[in-house]
């Protein structure tokens, strides 16, 4: 093939591209002149021979600004097809996690934007290898042998419906002659439990779990499980995504807040717990990591990081602080300890009682450590604030609400809304109105008693570093103002015991007063505009139900309402333990509780499980335990898995019903997880589904499976009368686009939006697919949401959210002490839960010391992402494979050698749990404390392509058709399972069936504490 | 290297045309452009995205790439830190494998950036062993013939970035006209001190690098 260099002619082009390309010039960005070259010669260029990849200006291409799924940190995404076929991704430059947050202005037309540069990571850019992966599945699959054999056959869509619909005796074929309730013996009010009505209908014992789940698709599977079938059983994964640094700051922010970082664009100085800037976190490198390393480049911004593994972003770094697995906690306490010796935090922010003594002072958040807190076990309130109607007798709402402080000037007990000064530090009794006298602490005075528990020396020892690094890093977070903060994300808490870890890292920002101001820890500006109501009522339907009792995770409930709690009171006079812990106070999305609840078939059983690109087997650390729990038609008689390949955990389905990729779906209107930053990208396809079709021509994907589940079952909410419009018309629910298209409308609408000019318009008509589905709503909604279409979503500026270095969408209080917390109790201990910063080792749920009771385990598994991965589904990226075809167990140096173990050797863990070991190839470095294996996910699948599968007319099933398949036999590609999966070596807990670890005040999982031996192979 | 004068002066761009002597018969008129890149490590952060971009863009041969990051464990623990160099062609001003192919298949643009024409390829890989920087390799699913970084000449011609570039989140790839600079990139020609891979070599790269101000191991 010759490629003439001088062939860029514009003329043929269509006219909308050559505008673009006239009105590049002057637009900040890329301004290299056009090349004079194409003048010079020719000669058979690589690239023409290669087919190298068109861009957005090339002629008969689809542009679509759309939102990635490479990793859930959703950048902005510039997707380029032609004839059908992914091209290439890049960057939306309207989105500001693209453009270090200063993206173009956001009315500038799109014809502006096609030629501006805009960075994606790879993991984006790898996606067509995920779409085009020839081991994912287009047609529905019935298991054709036992649980986990790995036999499929093909089964119609109708009667896939119908199975799961009615149930019955759907496996006799293979000598299974057990009665299988269908989705249709669960639509009832019956209570699950007729000794425990308090648990709920027979509706919670259908569950569905939501591995990669994202806002839009949340919504619709939430109609259908919550509001139509009316399960409460719609379980997230927050906790394996990374509860412990969440719990943290749920404690931190009174439950309103989960998501709180250092402000990459604003602030100083950062410490990094647990965070992999460079490699994972949300949002991620393409933003997060890019802004740091920028910044840091230009002597703006400097960081450390408290981590067992230096991480890549130790290549910038001030300073690596390799603390021992599961002690982040202890580390962040001795800074607490130094801070308050050495009056190195600040007194003034502190003393301020309420939010408008400190608005003055340019905060936006004011910190409750002057509160009185009640600390009389006489007292009926032990444990609660001090408020205005325990000193007087008040039926005002307002007295209830009303917290106590001792005035600055006099030390009197006043409201605290009524002064500016505060006394911090002080342990009291003050006189109700009836003459008794109560004792009382302020919030400060019990986070410092919990703080000095232990010495600088033990925090050290606990951490295993040096007092003096611990002093050092403290004297630099304390000393850059209000611009210091701290970044804990996964590594910060993720393991039992993390919460008061996570709680001790937050509390950190409200000792220098970096809370919700601008360069501080701040909270995302969240989502830009509603989804779900406006000109169209997305929540809400005629006889929708309402889910009623106890999740099967026990998340947000209270154990002591529960028959249970009663009858072991009336036998014993306690009421605890519990059988299984129970989660009051949790932020949620608790799967590994829940997996352990369907394993126990505890607070009842599971009878319908269906998942949702979850593959707890995986995933999860310790998810091999759940091997036995899929296994079992008893403990589990139905499981339908939704996805797009067969997996780990999915290979012991009934059913698997395929979806597509977020190229060819997965409408969605996502919001930050940034700090500050606030907008809501929307999410539309940019290729045709891949999956087969329904007789009506719809998609095999979610969407269509539970609209027509929803029709057969006869469910409210879906069908042509669903949604009802803000001018009293009902609108149908037939087809995804019903919902999605109308979500888009009212963002629109309630973003203010303008009709998109005709020329945008004819943009989004000309190169977006979902275009089609336009008479789902009105010709001046479809104007409107294409304006949003052509840009990817409505974008607020960085500048938007902050009034001077006010942030206008900042949580208002943060706690030093938290009544919730302290007054909740530990379902097995029967005691209560500690309401204030604490250091507590990780430990099992019988309370033993973990370190202690495996010390014949020398070395720590410590887990971590890679940067050209996401979790459990990547291993298809071709090209993050070429570039890593394999992980390592990463070891210290030091270690090495007294083991003497050289890279490239195969070393067997084993655990105490896990006593056959995972085996992997040894990797020496520097980089990861002594006594501690690195080990990232991602690799060591043994399904996904890894493992050969017996598929009857495989060949219509796999994208990859006859050249994956021998017979009925898939051929695997052993590349795909190459090393090792650190999961399947985690520690379980002994003390409570076997099952994995959580810890026991949020459920979080345990990533930080399995110990192994090593042994050489 | 403080103006960028000085930088021209030795980099060689003032001399135009001295390096291109081989294609001069090539081409029917000099081009007024000379492209070259800056990386500045300190932006760097290993992440790979341009890897798998310049994977996208020209389809490499499996397990073959155009670019690169190489890095390097430095210090000890625990004042250790890893540090990244992306590599690639450096589109010498006097390259060795364009005095090495005996085919006179790999010349120089009067841009400044080094092509390698399928056409004329035999792959007898002479090129692969005289380039010092391990640039080139021959492309199994291409019959063999040698390729290699062209700065996404593709891209150049349709006025966008080298993929690359635009992929790299950080900016560390910076990336310009040297005959005329604009914006980060004449910033970097004013202000920053460069380095180049393998200085004795002599081969005049028109990759530079902005050494890591962290660590003493910088350029690979």
């Amino acid at each position: 093939m010759k490629v003439k260099q001088a062939k860029t002619d514009s003329t043929s082009r269509r006219t909308f591209l050559k505008g673009a390309a006239v009105a590049t010039a002057g637009i900040a960005g890329w301004s290299g002149k056009k090349s004079e070259s194409q003048a010079q010669t020719t000669w058979k260029n690589p690239r023409g021979f290669q087919q190298a990849a068109l861009s957005q200006l090339d002629e008969g291409v689809r542009v679509t600004h759309s939102v990635c799924l490479g990793c859930n940190a959703r950048c902005g995404n510039r997707i380029v097809v032609r004839d059908g076929k992914l091209e290439t991704i890049s960057g939306n430059p309207y989105n500001p996690y693209n453009s270090f947050a200063e993206p173009i202005e956001y009315s500038t037309p799109v014809s502006k934007t096609l030629s501006l540069p805009s960075p994606v990571c790879g993991k984006a850019i790898d996606a067509g290898n995920y779409v085009y992966n020839p081991y994912r599945i287009l047609k529905p699959l019935k298991r054709a042998g036992k649980r986990g054999e790995g036999k499929f056959e093909p089964i119609e869509w109708d009667q896939l419906i119908k199975e799961i619909t009615h149930g019955g005796k759907l496996f006799a074929h293979l000598g299974e002659h057990q009665e299988i309730e269908g989705l249709k013996d669960l639509d009832n009010d019956t209570p699950i439990d007729p000794d425990d009505p308090g648990l709920g209908p027979e509706r919670n014992g259908f569950v569905l779990m939501t591995g990669r789940l994202q806002t839009g698709r949340k919504g619709f599977i939430d109609r259908f499980v919550k509001a139509s079938m009316g399960s409460v059983n719609r379980i997230g994964h927050t906790d394996i995504c990374g509860l412990g640094f969440r719990m943290g700051n749920y404690a931190f922010t009174d439950k309103k807040q989960v998501e709180l970082k250092a402000d990459p664009w604003g602030a100083e100085y950062i410490l990094v717990f647990g965070a992999n800037i460079y490699e994972a976190l949300q949002p991620g490198v393409n933003t997060y990591g890019a802004a740091v390393a920028k910044r840091s480049s230009e002597g703006k911004v400097k960081f450390a990081i408290v981590d067992p593994r230096a991480q890549n972003a130790s290549t910038h770094a001030e300073d690596w602080i390799p603390v021992k697995p599961g002690q982040d906690g202890a580390f962040a306490m001795g800074m607490m300890r130094w801070m308050i010796e050495n009056k190195a935090y600040n007194k003034e922010y502190l003393m301020a009682p309420n939010l408008e003594a400190v608005k003055a002072k340019e905060y936006s958040c004011y910190v409750n450590a002057t509160h009185l807190v009640i600390d009389d076990p006489q007292h009926p309130h032990n444990g609660k604030f001090l408020r205005l109607s325990d000193l007087i007798a008040s039926s005002d709402d307002k007295a209830k609400d009303t917290f106590i402080v001792l005035s600055a000037k006099d030390g009197n007990p006043v409201a605290y809304d009524r002064i500016d000064a505060a006394v911090l530090d002080r342990a009291t009794t003050v006189i109700d109105s009836s003459g008794t006298s109560i004792k009382v602490k302020t919030s400060f005075r019990i986070m410092k008693e919990g703080v000095m528990e232990h010495g600088m020396d033990d925090y050290a020892t606990f951490a295993d570093v040096p007092r003096a690094t611990i002093e050092k890093i403290a004297r630099d977070f304390s000393s850059h103002g209000r611009k210091a903060a701290v970044c804990q994300y996964h590594g910060a808490g993720n393991y039992v015991s993390g919460t008061y870890a996570a709680y001790a890292i937050a509390a950190l920002n409200a000792m220098v007063g970096s809370v919700e101001g601008k360069g501080g820890y701040m909270t995302s500006g969240g989502a830009a505009a509603k989804w779900d109501r406006g000109i169209y009522d997305l929540k809400n339907f005629p006889d929708k139900r309402k889910a009623k009792g106890v999740k099967i995770s026990r998340e947000k409930a209270a154990y002591e309402k529960s028959t249970e709690y009663a009858r072991k009171k009336a036998e014993t006079g306690s009421g605890y333990p519990s059988r299984r812990p129970w989660f009051k106070f949790t932020k949620g999305g608790l799967s590994v509780e829940s997996m352990s609840g369907i394993d126990q078939q505890y607070p009842y059983k599971c009878k319908i499980l269906f998942t949702y690109f979850y593959n707890p087997v995986y995933s999860t650390p310790g998810g091999y335990r759940y091997q036995e729990t899929l296994k079992s038609t008893e403990t589990l008689p139905l499981h339908v898995s939704i996805d797009t390949g067969i997996n780990e955990s999915n290979l012991y389905a009934d059913y698997i019903v395929p979806d597509v990729t977020y190229l060819e779906g997965h409408y969605g209107w996502l919001s930050p997880h940034a700090p500050a930053l606030r907008f809501t990208g929307l999410r539309t396809p940019a290729l045709e589904p891949l999956t087969g079709k329904t007789a009506d021509g719809r998609s095999f994907c979610l969407e269509t499976f539970l609209i027509d589940l929803a029709k057969a079952l006869q469910l409210p909410g879906f069908g042509d009368k669903a949604i009802p419009g803000k001018n009293g018309t009902f609108y149908a629910l037939n087809r995804a686009e019903d919902f999605y298209l109308r979500g888009f409308a009212n963002i629109a609408e309630n973003a203010g939006t303008p009709e998109a000019s005709a020329e945008e318009q004819q943009f989004v008509e000309q190169n977006y697919l979902v275009s089609k589905f336009q008479d789902s709503i009105t010709k001046r909604e479809w104007k409107k949401t294409c304006y949003l279409l052509a840009r990817g979503g409505f974008f607020k500026r960085y500048e938007d959210v902050f009034d001077g270095q006010k942030f206008k969408r900042a949580v208002k209080r943060a706690l030093l002490y938290n009544e919730d917390l302290a007054t909740t109790t530990n379902t097995l201990s029967g005691k209560r839960f500690h309401g204030s910063l604490k250091y507590l080792p990780p430990m099992d749920s019988a309370d033993n010391i973990i370190d202690e009771i495996d010390r014949e385990y020398p070395f720590y598994v410590i887990t971590h992402k890679m940067n050209v991965h996401t979790q459990s589904r990547t291993s298809v990226h071709r090209w993050a494979m070429e570039i890593f075809p394999e992980n390592f167990v990463v070891i210290n140096e030091m270690d090495a050698k007294s083991l003497g173990v050289k890279t490239g050797e195969k070393v067997r863990l084993v655990s105490r749990s896990n006593q056959s070991g995972i085996t992997g190839k040894a990797q020496i470095s520097k980089l990861v404390r002594p006594g501690c294996l690195g080990i990232s996910f991602h690799y060591g699948h043994t399904q996904l392509g890894a493992a050969p599968l017996q598929v009857t007319g495989g060949n219509n099933v796999f994208l990859g058709g006859k050249d994956v398949m021998e017979g009925n036999f898939m051929v695997p590609d052993k590349k795909l399972g190459a090393g090792v999966n650190p999961n399947m070596v985690t520690r379980l807990d002994d003390n409570l069936a076997n099952t994995p670890m959580v810890d026991l005040v949020g459920g979080i999982p345990d990533f930080s504490s399995t110990k192994v031996r090593v042994v050489r192979v | 290297m403080n103006n960028r004068r000085e930088f021209l002066k030795k980099t060689g761009v003032l001399v135009v045309g001295a390096a291109v002597t081989n294609t001069e018969s090539v081409h029917a008129k000099k081009s007024t452009e000379k492209w070259a890149m800056i990386i500045d490590l300190n932006r760097c952060t290993g992440c790979q995205s341009c890897v798998i971009a310049c994977k996208n863009q020209s389809k490499t041969s499996a397990g073959e790439f155009n670019t690169k990051v190489l890095s390097i464990e430095t210090g000890s623990y625990p004042a250790a830190r890893i540090v990244y160099t992306p590599v690639q062609c450096n589109h010498c001003d006097d390259p060795p494998c364009v005095a090495s192919c005996p085919a006179h298949a790999t010349f120089k643009l009067t841009n400044g950036i080094v092509v390698t024409d399928w056409d004329k390829c035999r792959s007898n890989g002479a090129c692969v062993a005289a380039c010092p920087y391990e640039a080139r390799h021959l492309a199994p699913q291409y019959d063999n013939k040698v390729d290699k970084c062209d700065f996404c000449h593709n891209r150049l011609e349709k006025n966008l970035q080298p993929a690359c570039v635009e992929s790299c989140p950080s900016k560390a790839r910076v990336f310009g006209d040297l005959h005329n600079p604009q914006e980060e990139f004449a910033v970097y020609l004013e202000n920053k001190k460069v380095i180049v891979r393998k200085p004795g070599k002599n081969t005049g790269p028109q990759v530079h690098y902005v050494p890591s101000f962290h660590a003493q191991e910088g350029v690979l």
